[in-house]
């Protein structure tokens, strides 16, 4: 009996804002950090490319060829530098809203728009990384990770909220999706995809 | 309230609502079987999954006991102490060193540069080179372990024969596979050594492996000397840190290092 309550509470937090809004800022500082390493590193390969140019001992996934092709810098600066910009927005709404400010639909639906091109964007990296380059690199994994976190987080709160200007049968199915917690199966799902294409790749070469 | 106005209420309107709810409660239960069905199926596969990583390491650790380890641990005739083997004339004026592994993208940028000119060096007497063939990036090609392989039949052909030992260095730097492939397979490998001018009793022998285990132990000690990545390039025992991806700054420093005694 107090199984089915803990149960129950935990599935009532998972749809507060304290938790929703607390995983988004984790998330949000997680991405944040990796762009800020990979920025760092990609001005020190600008100004010095013999630097990064060798395949160093410690490069367990790669010999930093993800670094210098194409992809990586994709708009003709690095990439990394789109993070920087977009998790400090992120950062602020995650932290004004557990300060209890309310933004104002419009603003959400913004947010939501602008971090989907984001998380397409991280997936198209991911991909082009694991098929295309042939070589994956720990901090754009962490990147991978936390911008579907943050993402998730966002539209589930969106949904929640009823910030998407969804026609109204979707928006109740959506808000019966999540009410299930079916959001985060599905997340938990992808992301378990997402390690086992990596584990299956490159546990075996660790080895 | 509700029972009041339930009481007032046309028996119609009753029926009405009751179907109503009725029709929620059916909806609500649904929705109950779909949610638990997909937990069921989704943790399900999420077990599946951990299974098929379980799996691959399983899987990839039983292949490496039965590969490559099995190889021999012979010490090729011709190398240094230092674990390098070496080229041209011994007592030429430079030594130039250079650690590299045939799968790093980068060796193979400072090969296909000044891959000639350091051979017309050694070959005009100018340089004597050391080449350390090194194999730890063999986990950048899938499991077939292309850098041993390749180090391997390198290091065969040149207990033979210098000149297409060098050849070879060229050949498989000029069609590298990339990093994180298979790389190239034990008949192209066989391939480029009779191009290279090797004979086919030494192409033969590039398969018996001989000489992995000297190449692991080469591999292990030049990290332990202060080694930290490929390319490395010394000129006379000290580290070159000019460009080795343009030509030209080599050559100078080589140059200058061959005057200046």
């Amino acid at each position: 009996m107090s199984e089915t309550t803990l149960l129950q509470r935990a599935r009532g937090v998972r749809q507060s804002n304290g938790w929703i809004f607390a995983t988004m800022l984790a998330s949000a500082l997680i991405s944040l950090t990796a762009s800020f390493v990979l920025s760092v590193d990609a001005l020190i390969l600008a100004a010095d490319p013999q630097a990064a140019l060798s395949c160093n001992i410690n490069a367990v996934l790669s010999c930093g060829t993800v670094a210098n092709s194409w992809q990586a810098s994709l708009f003709g600066f690095p990439n990394a530098f789109l993070g920087l910009v977009a998790e400090p927005v992120v950062i602020t709404i995650a932290v004004a809203s557990l300060g209890g400010v309310r933004f104002p639909r419009w603003f959400m639906l913004s947010a939501q728009v602008v971090y989907t091109l984001g998380v397409i964007f991280a997936y198209w990296l991911f991909f082009q990384a694991y098929f295309v380059i042939g070589a994956l690199c720990p901090w754009c994994l962490l990147v991978t990770l936390s911008t579907t976190l943050v993402f998730t987080s966002l539209t589930h709160v969106n949904i929640r909220d009823g910030n998407l200007y969804l026609p109204e049968p979707a928006s109740r199915a959506a808000q019966t999706f999540i009410a299930h917690d079916l959001d985060l199966l599905v997340v938990a799902v992808w992301l378990m995809g997402i390690v086992t294409l990596v584990g299956v790749k490159y546990l075996p070469l660790m080895l | 309230m509700s029972s009041k106005n339930s009481t007032t209420s046309n028996p119609g309107r009753r029926e009405a609502l009751r179907r109503q709810q009725a029709a929620r409660a059916a909806a609500e239960h649904r929705m109950k079987i779909f949610s638990r069905t997909a937990w069921i199926a989704g943790i399900t596969l999420i077990a599946v999954m951990v299974g098929v990583i379980g799996w691959s390491v399983v899987g990839a650790k039983s292949n490496q006991n039965a590969g490559i380890s099995a190889g021999g641990s012979a010490v090729p005739p011709n190398a240094t102490s230092a674990g390098a083997l070496s080229f041209g004339e011994a007592d030429a004026k430079v030594t130039l060193t250079v650690y590299a592994d045939f799968m790093c993208p980068y060796c193979g940028q400072f090969e296909r540069v000044n891959g000639e000119a350091i051979d017309s060096l050694v070959s005009d007497g100018t340089v004597k080179l050391e080449i350390h063939p090194m194999s730890f990036l063999d986990a950048q090609s899938n499991g077939s372990q292309y850098s041993t392989r390749a180090a391997n039949a390198f290091v065969t052909i040149a207990a033979a024969d210098q000149t297409a030992a060098l050849a070879f260095n060229q050949l498989l730097f000029a069609n590298q596979p990339s990093e994180g492939s298979s790389g190239l397979t034990d008949a192209q490998l066989a391939d480029f050594a009779t191009q290279a001018g090797a004979s086919p009793e030494v192409v033969a022998k590039i398969a018996d492996l001989s000489y992995t285990g000297w190449i692991d132990e080469l591999t292990q000690q030049a990290f332990n000397s202060g080694i930290t990545g490929t390319p490395t390039v010394k000129i006379n025992g000290e580290t070159f840190t000019g460009d080795v991806y343009n030509r030209g700054p080599l050559e100078e420093a080589i140059a200058q290092a061959a005057g200046g005694e």
